[in-house]
């Protein structure tokens, strides 16, 4: 759908995006193409018959459209699982090196590209928050000896919603001279992500405990979730770390450690010494997937 | 320094050590303190052990009974019935013991400190919350309670991705295609068989020639044969190498010997250690063990005779049953009560699929004390009720003295072992004769019918 554009107020520009978004989530019609970078790695990858294995895997693991992607589809009656696929490494176990080939090349092809003209910047820093927050997922888990392959996937789809509205609202835009500026745009990202997210999800048929991480992650918003896997208290926590490392306005260690969340994971100021000391890693593994 | 006035005791953990300490030293009419590094009380027994595993061995079972009675009734179950299923239901038990034994504490009028406990001195601990500030308080005895957690191999990378350990394992929310356990005793044999049943490709590796070798043979025997039957395969007299992920989908064993095994996950049970490392035991007067333990008299009492230590952390036999009966004997003895009689014949209950159970001497040890042992066997598809329930695959051995009239140890194997054995246990405290079962009448048809089976067998044996 493409939205007339006849001179708007802001105002009025903002009203009839938002009702845009708002019939898109409706409607269940919302999509979720690869990154350029993404999809030129998985098309070399996957097309190459002396493919490293593990690159392959690991390209899976870092990117949230990617991974939302092959589990939808390993899901699907075409696969047939014999039980539901619920983790990227039982997906990878399941299909096997070439199967998994086959199929991230097809999304690829078939995704379409993400357009990022004008927020690469921020398209970036989507992406890396995302992995970002899946990586401190894992080490949270890590920490309670608790299911790291859940809290990594819940940590890499928790804000899936958000590139899903810009995808939503770049592609509504007639005049792609004239886009909204980040300033503009940035509220509404964040005010329909959770929504945009969850009905992804649930369109997607993407696990029942990533569903409520993404549904349930905020602070205290947590306290509503059920699953045994305990993915939204960990990626409250991992969302809140990733952003303390990507965002150097964010909250400082010192407040960041006071967090209810961590009190509600039981974790001592030496649990969060150990967290703190994987920022660079975390930072550094994050920054070489999008180079 | 805190000057308000001592607690009578003070322990230090919740699991089912700390709590009947806790308990008993309350229901003595004393004020206690009870702390726990976790929200919750329960320790690692409700948590991530005891509760938990048998939680899970259970779902698995009724599942697979189900699947099973699927043919039978001619019905299908869901397609999508997986081990969220089982997890979810494992998540509500715990919760709901949790609930209880943090309630049970609250009425006993506990007080109850959240936070990581660390000696001051032998009188004084301190109690340091999440936040950071600490608390100390003073008591006249203490019980140190604190449990154990899985052991982590110096050679052995544990991520709780691909290599799990005990704690690890019980939030997996799929089924692997398979699965190498490392390890021969109680908990890789407790999980080995639950992940076997339910048609997970397992190989179990560990150094020792059969599992579980403290217990009966023939009952071990009866248990890798059903393990095999569901698909398992137990690798005895190995030394590991190395194990690794290897960055696609599978971990790779390697074996001293050069075979290599793989499998999608990992188990590592391979021993517990102590929770020690946080309390600081120098402060108060105490070493640890080179063994990383901490030592005690038999009535729990470390070397400061004010402070006992209970459970896991005084090493095995770290049955829930037997610390639970450590911390009350322990704080009888700090306050001066009397205790009792010590137990005599402890049983031991390990729930594998099929379940075993042991309690007294086992045949070698019969022969080795009382210079020879007459042994009487019942196996349950000869019992009425082992046909009728379906409980085939089973055996009790009651091992009696060379006369064959004085009762020495019981032994079974199969579905129920775990309750069947307390009839042989109240035999044994009571030294009764083993024509005590023949005589008298057992519920007909019972599993507990295997003992007079077993009776008659050492009687027909018995020298004319």
């Amino acid at each position: 759908m493409t939205i007339a554009s006849t001179a708007p107020t802001e105002q009025e520009e903002n009203a009839v995006l938002r009702a845009h978004i708002t019939t898109q989530l409706e409607q269940g019609t919302l999509d979720l193409p690869l990154l350029p970078v993404v999809a030129n790695q998985v098309l070399q990858v996957s097309g190459d018959p002396n493919a490293d294995a593990t690159k392959l895997a690991a390209l899976i693991q870092q990117d949230q459209a990617l991974a939302g992607q092959i589990l939808r589809i390993a899901n699907s009656p075409a696969y047939l699982p014999r039980s539901p696929i619920v983790s990227l490494q039982q997906a990878i176990a399941w299909l096997g090196m070439n199967m998994l080939a086959g199929l991230a090349f097809s999304v690829s092809v078939q995704s379409g590209i993400f357009s990022t003209k004008g927020y690469e910047k921020e398209v970036r820093h989507l992406w890396s928050h995302a992995l970002a927050t899946g990586l401190f997922g894992k080490e949270i888990a890590r920490r309670m000896r608790h299911n790291v392959e859940n809290a990594f996937l819940c940590g890499l789809l928790h804000t899936i919603g958000k590139p899903v509205i810009l995808h939503l609202v770049l592609t509504s835009q007639t005049n792609q001279e004239n886009l909204p500026t980040w300033t503009d745009l940035e509220p509404v990202i964040q005010e329909y992500h959770i929504p945009a997210g969850s009905k992804l999800a649930e369109v997607w048929k993407l696990p029942d405990p990533v569903q409520e991480a993404i549904r349930l992650y905020p602070d205290q918003v947590y306290l509503q979730a059920t699953s045994p896997t305990k993915g939204a208290i960990i990626t409250c926590l991992a969302d809140h770390l990733a952003s303390h490392v990507f965002d150097s306005s964010y909250l400082d260690e010192e407040t960041l450690r006071a967090l209810p969340v961590i009190q509600d994971l039981n974790f001592y100021p030496d649990d969060m010494d150990a967290l703190f000391e994987l920022r660079e890693g975390i930072q550094q593994s994050v920054e070489a997937f999008l180079v | 320094m805190n000057t308000s006035s001592p607690y009578d005791l003070i322990v230090i953990g919740s699991g089912p050590a700390g709590q009947k300490s806790a308990i008993q030293g309350a229901k003595s009419g004393k004020r206690v303190a009870l702390i726990e590094q976790n929200r919750e009380v329960g320790g690692a027994c409700v948590y991530q052990g005891t509760i938990p595993s048998k939680t899970l061995r259970e779902s698995a079972l009724q599942m697979v009974q189900f699947l099973q009675a699927t043919d039978v009734f001619e019905f299908r179950m869901r397609d999508d019935v997986k081990i969220s299923t089982l997890m979810t239901r494992l998540d509500k038990v715990v919760r709901a013991h949790g609930a209880f034994m943090t309630e049970q504490v609250a009425r006993n009028g506990i007080e109850r400190y959240h936070g990581r406990a660390q000696f001051v001195s032998d009188r004084e601990v301190q109690v340091k919350g999440l936040d950071g500030v600490t608390r100390s308080i003073r008591g006249n005895h203490i019980v140190i309670a604190t449990g154990s957690r899985p052991r982590v191999p110096a050679h052995i990378p544990i991520d709780h991705e691909h290599i799990l350990d005990s704690d690890s394992i019980l939030s997996l929310i799929y089924l692997p295609k398979s699965l190498t356990v490392l390890g021969g005793g109680v908990i890789a044999c407790e999980y080995a068989s639950i992940f076997a049943l339910l048609g997970v490709q397992v190989t179990m590796i560990d150094t020792a020639d059969r599992p579980l070798k403290f217990l009966d043979q023939e009952l071990t025997d009866q248990f890798c044969g059903a393990f095999e039957k569901t698909g398992g395969h137990y690798h005895g007299q190995q030394q590991i190498q190395s194990a690794q992920w290897d960055g696609f989908s599978k971990v790779t064993t390697h074996l001293e010997n050069g075979e290599i095994f793989e499998s999608e996950k990992m188990l590592v049970a391979l021993g517990r250690v102590a929770n020690i490392e946080h309390l600081a035991i120098q402060a108060a007067g105490l070493e640890p063990t080179p063994r990383g333990l901490i030592s005690v008299n038999e009535q729990c009492q470390t070397t400061v005779p004010h402070i006992y230590a209970v459970g896991d952390v005084i090493g095995p036999p770290s049955l829930a049953s037997c610390s639970m009966e450590q911390g009350r004997r322990a704080v009888c003895h700090a306050l001066g009560l009397d205790s009792g009689d010590a137990p005599e014949h402890i049983p031991m209950g390990i729930y594998t699929i099929p379940e075993m159970s042991s309690v007294g001497l086992n045949e070698q040890e019969a022969i080795d004390k009382c210079g020879g042992a007459l042994v009487g066997r019942a196996r349950f598809h000869e019992i009425a009720r082992g046909q009728i329930s379906g409980m085939t695959n089973g055996l009790l051995k009651l091992v009696a003295d060379a006369e064959g009239e004085k009762l020495l140890g019981v032994h079974i194997v199969g579905e129920g072992a775990t309750e069947l054995i307390h009839i042989g246990q109240m035999g044994l405290l009571h030294h009764i004769d083993i024509d005590r079962f023949i005589e008298n009448i057992f519920n007909f048809p019972t599993l507990a019918e295997a003992y007079r089976v077993a009776a008659l067998d050492i009687a027909k044996q018995r020298k004319k």
